[in-house]
């Protein structure tokens, strides 16, 4: 299964951003989430909800990018949902994301999945939190 | 299109305005302005460690003028709540916009501050409507 698939059969369009993996561009990618999620119609707690998501999975993702990598972040806007899967590569298969903590509590409040990838191809090792939202927000 | 090559730390990015500030006899206000994120955090909790080291007044966080704030600003809020708790008194929270009251209300952290609405509702808190300063609490 390919990370980034540009032709989605459930005919999604996508959108990549692509940055130095530090936390001084995520505000950039948090705009890009809710411009999109804007467009897509979503209700305004959702494209609060999606915003802060995006922010904490690229935030977490920063933190055990390797030294000098990039920052991928994809959206797929279907109708009514939007799907975001973001990586880092990191320095080994060893470098994980911890899932105990108070952040990550966060964003499974906030998105209506929330699922962590690794992988490790050519001895290359990525980390990737995968996320979907809904246009309407549940409500509290 | 984004150039990984050239991170430009946006100055926006890092900029938090915290100011502390006492608009009325009793109360002190730190008033926050900008995007609280993982880069500006620190700089709302030591705005939040100097609001509460007067342990005299009533503490307020003014968080209408914040844009975004993400669950690292959320730690940093609900840190000083516990904090505020331990010295017998509230703190109390000013937010008016969505980015703000959305992120304290999903995850149900609204519930370890006084809420308010209106700015002007905290002026009131230092005295005047017979509270006074309130002597910490027993039990």
């Amino acid at each position: 299964m390919s990370d980034m698939d540009r032709t989605d059969p459930e005919g999604a369009s996508v959108v990549e951003v692509r940055t130095a993996a530090t936390a001084a561009l995520i505000p950039t990618i948090r705009a890009v989430a809710s411009d999109l999620a804007a467009r897509a119609d979503f209700d305004l707690d959702a494209i609060s909800d999606l915003r802060m998501a995006v922010d904490e999975a690229c935030a977490t993702l920063v933190d055990v990018a390797a030294p000098g990598s990039s920052l991928r972040c994809a959206f797929s806007v279907y109708g009514e949902r939007i799907g975001v899967e973001a990586e880092v590569d990191v320095a080994g298969p060893d470098t994980s994301v911890s899932t105990d903590t108070f952040g990550w509590r966060v964003l499974q409040t906030l998105a209506d999945e929330v699922e962590l990838v690794s992988s490790k191809e050519d001895g290359r090792s990525t980390v990737g939190i995968k996320l979907d939202k809904r246009a309407a927000a549940l409500p509290r | 299109m984004l150039d990984p090559a050239s991170p430009e730390p946006s100055d926006r990015a890092g900029a938090l305005g915290a100011t502390l500030g006492s608009p009325a006899p009793g109360v002190r206000v730190l008033t926050v302005e900008g995007e609280v994120d993982t880069l500006t955090a620190p700089h709302l909790a030591d705005g939040l460690t100097r609001l509460l080291d007067d342990e005299r007044s009533v503490p307020v966080v003014d968080l209408a003028e914040v844009s975004f704030l993400a669950s690292s600003g959320l730690a940093v809020l609900i840190h000083a709540a516990h904090r505020a708790t331990g010295q017998g008194r509230t703190l109390h929270v000013v937010a008016t916009s969505r980015s703000v009251t959305r992120p304290l209300e999903i995850t149900g952290s609204d519930r370890l501050f006084e809420m308010h609405a209106d700015p002007a509702e905290v002026l009131g808190l230092g005295g005047g409507a017979g509270s006074g300063p309130r002597p910490p609490e027993a039990d």
